[in-house]
């Protein structure tokens, strides 16, 4: 009997960008119309709203694909998402026109100034940020979707 | 094997094997409903996730790793939307 291993996998993956997805909403409107930060919703909305749960679960297919062969424990796997993320993500605010590179560092939606000297500290945030979700909450998914 | 010999195994059988009551001895009904009724109610998954036995099970320095997060967002507040954007 085929159990669709990669469709499980596809699915535990994408689950947890996917109910992100209302808090980054929340985020945005919040930001927009609470703080009146000029974030353009419906652009800025694409990559979290379209890429990122395809990114996920295709990676853990990837992940579950790549078990047998090199095995490497989830929460590395996931921490190593960032750097596929982050080209995408700089290279779609740029061309949507709400990323900037100035001399005084990345403008975001026109107002957020974030100096280069931070960007390595951000990364290396988005590097724990991703080895805890993917240790504890795709793992955990994974785990009830029998492919942990 | 033959029919004879077929025929004489199953008489061996028959008389080896004790013959099975078709009734109960007693009512396994109410026996049934007590074991019904001492299963644990199914947990939801949020409740797993979040149970103490799961939390007690955390190291300590992906604690300190979260903490790092919480602060790094406490102290740069304007980077969330940016954060927001990137999950």
């Amino acid at each position: 009997m085929n159990t669709h291993p990669y469709l499980r996998a596809y699915m535990a993956g994408s689950a947890v960008p996917t109910m992100m997805l209302v808090v980054v909403l929340s985020g945005f409107l919040i930001a927009r119309y609470t703080f009146q930060i000029p974030i353009p919703i419906e652009r800025a909305i694409v990559f979290p709203m379209a890429l990122v749960p395809n990114i996920f679960g295709l990676w853990n297919i990837f992940y579950l694909w790549l078990r047998p062969r090199r095995h490497l424990p989830i929460g590395f796997h996931g921490a190593l998402l960032p750097f596929i993320l982050a080209p995408l993500g700089f290279g779609l605010a740029t061309v949507s026109g709400f990323l900037a590179a100035t001399s005084g560092g990345l403008v975001w939606f026109h107002e957020l100034v974030v100096p280069y000297g931070f960007l390595a500290l951000g990364f290396s945030f988005a590097l724990i940020a991703y080895y805890l979700v993917w240790k504890y909450i795709v793992g955990f998914f994974n785990g009830v979707l029998g492919i942990a | 094997m033959t029919e004879q010999d077929h025929k004489k195994i199953a008489d061996l059988l028959k008389q080896t094997l004790s013959p099975v009551n078709p009734e109960p001895s007693r009512d396994l009904w109410s026996a049934m409903l007590r074991r019904l009724e001492q299963r644990p109610a199914t947990k939801s998954w949020l409740a797993v996730m979040f149970s103490p036995a799961s939390l007690a099970s955390v190291p300590w320095f992906d604690w300190a790793l979260l903490a790092a997060l919480i602060i790094g967002l406490c102290i740069y507040p304007k980077s969330i939307p940016v954060w927001l954007y990137h999950f």
